[in-house]
């Protein structure tokens, strides 16, 4: 039988913890190859992902935005109230009217639909009420 | 045999499970680090080579018995009982006490071989006598004698002496 002596003298004895040996070369190689070569795998999917999706994504961006461009080309009435006139409206407006001339009426007009900022009066309204003696 | 990758992951474990114990003993049985590393290197990576172990009943057993083997084997080739190694540390002290480290190693350095083994055995390879009985190839009752002799060594010469080795 072991005395209480013999158990605090084991017991101190286990405190000292035996160094551990060198790794071993060819175990912790291949291991640590494995593990590396297994993470930059994921880390490489990971990234190509990322990169695919941020490339994606202004594309689809870009591809919505057109598309939505080209349904706003075939309704005139749109670009008329709320975009200025550049040469895709302008053929957009002459492709949707029944004729040229109703095109160019068109065109004219708009520019009245356009509210005018309290006090202040169109330049044609003011022509129209002048009396010019010819 | 071919080797699995499950087979390796269990030596890598056992490697680093019983490793420091193993390379503890090995230096107990040969005295010097160096010496001792390659048995146990030699020891795993024979084991690396064979395949598993899934046939050995006792392996932290049968690993202590493959180090002593390879150390005493490689110990042939030279000079067979070889001065412990004064000055490369066996451990990691608690606390920082590298006094008692040494002390340690110096009282164990101090002890016949046979009772060293089964100190080291016992304490640091939390082998059971009977383990260390067929390890060792003498009977239980001889192994625990050798224990209980050890451990009152060191009880003298660690805590009556503490500063004999450091004075020698």
């Amino acid at each position: 039988m072991p005395t209480l002596d013999d158990e605090r003298v084991e017991a101190y004895l286990k405190q000292f913890r035996p160094l551990a040996p060198e790794p071993l070369s060819t175990v912790g190689t291949s291991h640590r190859a494995r593990r590396t070569f297994v993470l930059g795998a994921w880390a490489t999917a990971a990234v190509a992902i990322l990169v695919i999706g941020a490339l994606t994504l202004p594309i689809r961006t870009d591809r919505a935005r057109v598309t939505e461009t080209i349904g706003n080309v075939g309704n005139p009435e749109h670009l008329m109230e709320d975009q200025p006139l550049t040469m895709r409206s302008a053929n957009a407006l002459v492709a949707k009217a029944p004729s040229f001339k109703a095109m160019v009426d068109d065109m004219a007009f708009r520019s009245q639909n356009i509210p005018l900022p309290k006090g202040k009066r169109s330049a044609v309204a003011v022509l129209g009420k002048e009396k010019i003696k010819l | 045999m071919h080797r699995t990758d499950g087979d390796t992951a269990e030596i890598e474990f056992l490697y680093r499970q019983h490793g420091p114990a193993l390379l503890l003993f090995a230096q107990a049985v040969t005295g010097e680090r160096c010496r001792a590393q390659d048995a146990v290197h030699q020891v795993f990576l024979k084991l690396i080579e064979k395949g598993s172990l899934n046939r050995v009943v006792d392996k932290k057993a049968y690993l202590f018995a493959c180090v002593r083997n390879a150390a005493l084997n490689e110990g042939k080739l030279r000079e067979r009982n070889a001065p412990l190694e004064p000055d490369s540390a066996w451990f990691i002290p608690p606390d920082r006490d590298y006094a008692g480290e040494r002390n340690l190693r110096c009282a164990l350095g101090a002890l016949p071989n046979d009772q060293r083994e089964a100190m080291v055995l016992h304490i640091w390879g939390e082998l059971t006598f009977s383990q260390i009985s067929d390890l060792l190839g003498v009977s239980s009752n001889t192994v625990a004698s050798r224990y209980r002799y050890a451990l009152a060594k060191l009880r003298d010469s660690m805590f009556a002496k503490e500063n004999s080795c450091a004075n020698s």
